[in-house]
Parts: structure tokens; sequence; C-alpha cells
């Protein structure tokens, strides 16, 4: 039966998680990339207000850990990936430097962006990640990326992780068209957390069944439990040889939720837009206590090795707030340098060597005049 | 030009369609990473015959057909940059590249920015501005204001098959993101161009035709006839410098205003609608620098606050030709 958020709210507890066959280092790694993100979402969490140091729009991805933790460990630095405005963990994902996440949030100089992205349109070009808050226009523009990568034959692929909100507009099918036509090596990965801020898929669309649908378009799909992070970490691996091989384009629908308000700190509830259950449902469910149990269960994670990842894990935090508060705001109001490039060195070399140059000033400001 | 550099260039009169194409095949051969997209770039007709023949010589990788799916050409475009590529994407009319805007207002134009100087995006997009034969209201508008609008975009508006020519070089080579404006209507005039690559720079203004009395900015397709109008004039006496700043962002405001000082009056043929368009912005910077060192009130000669006619009755009332920019100058002159 397909997955889709009736069906699996209906399912109670998850029962399916598996380790067998793992080995025990992917599994702890799992597990601790999970923990890594979660603490340190939490914490920003928790610091956002009174302190009011974090003067940005944040989406908080509290509950999804397990697709971004899966895809750390197996996308390689020469790989693209391009995120939604909830970018923190994606942003983990590529392995793109935390305190620099920490500092851009602050709108400190020395953030990702020099603090001119925030969260939501952060990037870090040198780990080929991208991110944006409209919606499938980075769905888009990964698939150019992919485009690219198949142009110049690389073995590398860009992923392309979103919500389902984004296939409601019109560029993520037009995306999926051109993908599925020039079978590009391009992984689009749907974190299907029901809602587009408050509005549920289904008052959106007529049916949750976007796996069916792009299928036509020559794009292959799988739907997984997204909580299951062993699971997650199996079937991206699987799509992700097979992208390397050639075989493209594929898309993955990870069925899971986020805790927190759609974006910021603040309770959203109001809105009555989720029930209690619901909520209570996902928590219960949470991708750390599913992976943990199993980790201890199997004797591969004991309370003196969970003491020592929280501890870590702390510090690692801890140390990403100080670089942030110490770091200098930025001071340059140099508008004209910060959006253009004046710079032509390609066409300095490519032009300025033309086998005919000294035939004429080919830096002539002059246009002839012709008959008009 | 550099004294002792200057030699005789070996140029012959070529049309402005294929100043367009000897760009793109030259850059193509310069630099194996540009490649060119759009409908039907593949075929022999070849927009209008400034791509044909290309993907006979570099091949069907380099030139590609692309789905009737605007938004995602431009994110193509900007995604395979991301790869190193240097995209080409060509609009047929320019009606239907208002499908990207999303791609072009809310990632390509600030890509640079939001990326704190650290993500290039050589991306150059070529759009054709339909005139006259009925083209109507979907088929000619000319939207150059709005992208020189947006900081983080270069625009370009060449006038001539020379800076045609010179410019989508430029553009193609270059590091940042061009809006590159064709007028369909100059498709046919031809030019006097080198054969050898060479570069005109964004932001240099050129004199077209140096002038005392008045100084006539004119935008585009608006720089025939405004130069038709200045000969004109000349017969009655009247001396018309004519600017064409070939780009619009960056803008030479320097040559604009050093002319308008020279002469001490204003007029802008520009080929947009009057209201908030790039003539406004012309007006205002010499207002802004001369104020009231100006002989007498600055002037625009645009297409009226409208959609475009198509009736061929109404199409010549819409756009101006030679005698209206005369009759503008007149009055300019007078007051």
């Amino acid at each position: 039966m397909p997955l889709s958020h009736r069906t699996i709210q209906k399912l109670g507890r998850y029962r399916d998680l598996s380790i067998e066959g793992f080995e025990r280092d992917t599994v702890f790694a799992l597990y601790r990339q999970m923990l890594r993100l979660r603490r340190t979402e939490e914490a920003l969490h928790a610091e956002y207000h009174p302190a009011d140091e974090m003067r940005c729009p944040i989406h908080f991805c509290i509950g999804q850990e397990a697709i971004p933790a899966a895809l750390s460990l197996h996308l390689e630095p020469e790989d693209y990936l391009f995120s939604h405005h909830r970018s923190h963990g994606y942003y983990f994902a590529k392995g793109a430097p935390l305190r620099e996440l920490f500092a851009e949030i602050y709108g400190r100089a020395t953030g990702a962006n020099g603090g001119k992205a925030g969260s939501q349109d952060i990037s870090h070009s040198a780990s080929r990640f991208y991110s944006g808050a409209i919606l499938a226009g980075a769905v888009s523009i990964a698939v150019g990326a992919a485009f690219g990568l198949k142009h110049q034959k690389s073995r590398q692929v860009a992923v392309s992780g979103f919500g389902e909100g984004a296939t409601d507009e019109g560029a993520f099918w037009e995306a999926i068209n051109y993908a599925g036509k020039a079978r590009l090596p391009i992984l689009f990965v749907i974190e299907n957390n029901r809602y587009a801020t408050f509005s549920d898929q289904l008052k959106r669309q007529k049916r949750d069944n976007i796996c069916q649908r792009v299928k036509p378009f020559g794009v292959r799909s799988t739907q997984i439990f997204g909580n299951d992070a062993p699971l997650a970490w199996r079937t991206l691996r699987a799509e992700m040889d097979r992208l390397r091989d050639g075989d493209g384009p594929a898309l993955v629908e990870a069925y899971t939720y986020r805790w927190n308000s759609h974006v910021g700190p603040e309770d959203d509830g109001a809105n009555n837009y989720r029930s209690a259950a619901e909520i209570q449902f996902w928590k219960d469910n949470c991708p750390l206590v599913l992976l943990g149990e199993a980790l201890e269960a199997a004797g591969m994670l004991d309370a003196a090795a969970r003491e020592q990842l929280e501890r870590e894990t702390a510090d690692e935090i801890s140390e990403n707030f100080r670089f942030a508060k110490e770091s200098p705001f930025p001071d340059d109001t140099n508008w004209h340098a910060m959006n253009h490039e004046d710079a032509t060195p390609l066409a300095d070399q490519l032009l300025g060597s033309a086998s005919s140059a000294g035939a004429f000033d080919q830096n002539q400001a002059e246009a002839r005049l012709g008959p008009y | 030009m550099a004294p002792g550099k200057s030699t005789t260039p070996v140029t012959r009169q070529l049309g402005y369609a294929n100043a367009i194409l000897e760009a793109t095949d030259q850059a193509m051969s310069l630099c194996d990473k540009v490649v060119v997209l759009g409908q039907l770039v593949d075929t022999q007709s070849g927009i209008f015959g400034t791509t044909t023949g290309l993907v006979k010589k570099y091949g069907k990788k380099r030139v590609q057909d692309f789905p009737v799916a605007e938004n995602l050409m431009t994110a193509t475009a900007m995604g395979a940059a991301l790869t190193g590529l240097r995209p080409l994407i060509c609009h047929q009319r320019l009606d239907f590249m208002i499908y990207s805007l999303d791609a072009i207002a809310n990632w390509l134009a600030l890509w640079r920015f939001k990326s704190n100087g650290k993500s290039a995006m050589p991306v150059t997009i070529r759009t054709i501005v339909g005139k006259g034969w009925g083209q109507g209201p979907q088929h000619s508008k000319s939207l150059h204001a709005w992208f020189a609008h947006l900081p983080g975009l270069r625009v370009a508006i060449p006038a001539t098959a020379y800076d045609a020519k010179g410019l989508l070089l430029e553009s193609l080579l270059g590091e940042s993101p061009t809006i590159f404006v064709e007028g369909r209507g100059l498709y046919s005039m031809t030019d006097d161009v080198p054969e050898a690559p060479y570069r005109v720079r964004f932001g240099e203004a050129v004199i077209r035709r140096p002038g005392t009395d008045l100084t006539l900015v004119a935008i585009g397709h608006f720089v025939p006839p405004a130069l038709q109008a200045a000969a004109t004039l000349e017969k009655e006496g009247v001396s018309v410098e004519v600017v064409d700043p070939r780009t619009l962002n960056p803008l030479d405001r320097r040559t604009i205003c050093d002319s308008a000082f020279k002469t001490g009056r204003l007029l802008v043929a520009d080929p947009g609608w009057l209201s908030f368009g790039a003539a406004a912005e012309i007006v205002a910077t010499v207002a802004e620098n001369l104020g009231n060192r100006l002989k007498s009130k600055p002037a625009r000669i645009t297409l009226p606050d409208s959609h475009t006619p198509m009736s061929m009755a109404l199409e010549p009332r819409y756009y101006p030709d030679a005698e209206r920019i005369a009759a503008a100058i007149r009055q300019t002159l007078a007051g």
C-alpha cells in the first residue's frame, strides 16, 4: 500500500527499523550525525529568544534529521546539493562548516555568506551547497547542475532537497519533465512533512501521490518512512550509485515531520492546522529514538558512548556560538562590488590574445556608423 | 585608440543577425565551455539566422533545443554555470522570457550578492523584441528597464552590428549574468564589423554623432531614427549630439552628463514605455548632476503608456519615427 501521512499514522509506533547487515561504524555515524543536527537545532532554538541576536527567519528542522544524516554519509565533496529554506540539515549534510552557519545567522562577517544571506538563503560555494527560499527555484537550478555534470561526463551527482510544498509549483514540473527527458544525474529528495506552512497537502493537491505522478516523466521514485535512518541510508545509497552509473534521474519521497512551527521558535499552534495526537505520533517516532533503541539492543550504544557523544556535541555547539558571537559585524557598504563582478579574466585572456589582436584596437570605444 | 597600436582593421559589411551569429561562433571556438540552449536553436532557420549552422559545427551537446519551459531553461543555465559552463540562452520573443522572472529576479540577479562574492554566474540571456507587422501586445514588449532595475544584472541593448558582436563576446566570456536585448527591427541592418573577435565594454556609451546644440540620448532600435532626425536637423542649422548608452546596467552616466553639460539640452529617445522607464532614469541623472545649468527643460520621447496595437493603422502612431523625434528636438530647443 502506498505511504501517505494518513496511512502512516494508523500504523502507530514504527517497528520496522532494522540495522541488520550494517557495519557498526555506519549506523553509529548515522546516529552521531542525527544527534549533532538535533542538538544544534535545539541550541539555536533555545538561544533565539530572549537573546534576539539571531535576527533572520529560521526554519528549524527538528524531527527531520534522518535524511540529512543519511545524505551526509553519501555525498562526495564534488557533488552538488541544493536546498530549500529549511536549510540547516542540508548545509550540515554537505559537510559545510557549522561555525560559518552560526556566524551567518548572527549576521557576522565570518558567516558563510558574510551575513548577507541568513538561514534561508545560505550557501557554501566551496562545499557546493546552495539554498534559497523560493521553493522550486532551487530544484530547477539543481537540474542545471545535473545538466552540467552530464555534459562534462562527470560521475558526480546533483541532489535537490525540498518539501512537498514545492511540488505545487509549475517550476517543479518543468524540472521533472526535463530531468526525465534528458536522463540527468539528479536525485530529488522530498521530505514530505505534510504542510506548506499551515496548509495540508490535500488542501492543495488532489492526491498525495507525487511518486506515482513523476513516473510517467521518466523519473523513477521510491517512498520511504523518512524517520527510519538506516532505511534512508540504504535507499539513498542505492539511488546515488545508480545515478553515478548514468542511470538517472530518481526521486525519493521521505515521509517525515517537523516538530516545531513553520518558522522561528514561536508556537504556531493557534492556527489549529494539526492535532496534538499527530504531533505526539511523530515525537513517538523520533528518528533518534528509533535508531538509538536499535543500537542499544545490538550493544552498539551504551550510556558511556552516549554521554561522550553528547559532550562532544555540546562542546562543538558552544564553540560555534563563541565563534559567531565574537566575530565582527560586516562593515562593507560597497554596494556595487557586492552585486557586480567587474573583473573579466577570461575575456582578458581570450580576447586580448586573439590572433588578429594587432589588426585593430579591441577596446575601441567608437562604434562605426552603418547605413540605416 | 592607443597611439601606435592602431592599424586598419579587417572589416566588412555585416548584418546585425550575422554579427550575433559570428560572436557566438567565435566565443564557442575560443572557449569550449560556451553552450547554447534555446527553443529551435538547432534548426536551419536558427532564431532568425543567429544560430544557424552552430549545431553542425559544434555538435548537439553544445547546441541544444530546449522544452518550452522558460523558467527551467534559465535555471538550467544557472546550474550549468555552477559546474563551469558558460551558457547562452535565447528567447525568440522577450514576452516568453517573462515566465523566467523567478529564475532571473529571485536567483540569477542576486546569486553573486548572496554568495558574498564567492560564486559567479556567467549566464547570457539573449532576448528579442519584436516590432511592426502586427506583432501586437505579446510579441513586442521591451522590458529593458525592468531588468536594468535589478541590481546584479548587466543589460546590453546594442543598436549596431558592431556593438552586437562586441557586447555578446564580452557577455559570453565575462563573469556576470547578462540580459542581451535585441531589436528585431535592427536585424537586417548592416554595419562595418571587424572579422576578428573584439570587445565592447559594458558601461561605455558611444557618441554616434557629435553636436553642440542638443544631446539626444537614443536607446536600442530608436538609435537609427534618432540619427536620421539629427541629419534632418543639421539641414536646419541645428547640431545634435547623439549618444548611445549601449548598456543600461551599468549606465555610462558620465558620458551622458558630459554631453548634456556641453550642449545644455537633453532629449531621451527610449523604445520603452514613458512611465518609470530608462528615459526617466537618464533625465533624473542629468537633472541631479546639472540641475538649472540646462538651457531648456529636458524631454523624453518614448512609447506611449499603452500596450502595442496590432493594426497597421495604429503601429506608426505608436512607434515614434525620425520625423517625430525631429519634432521633439525642435520643441526641446524652443523651450
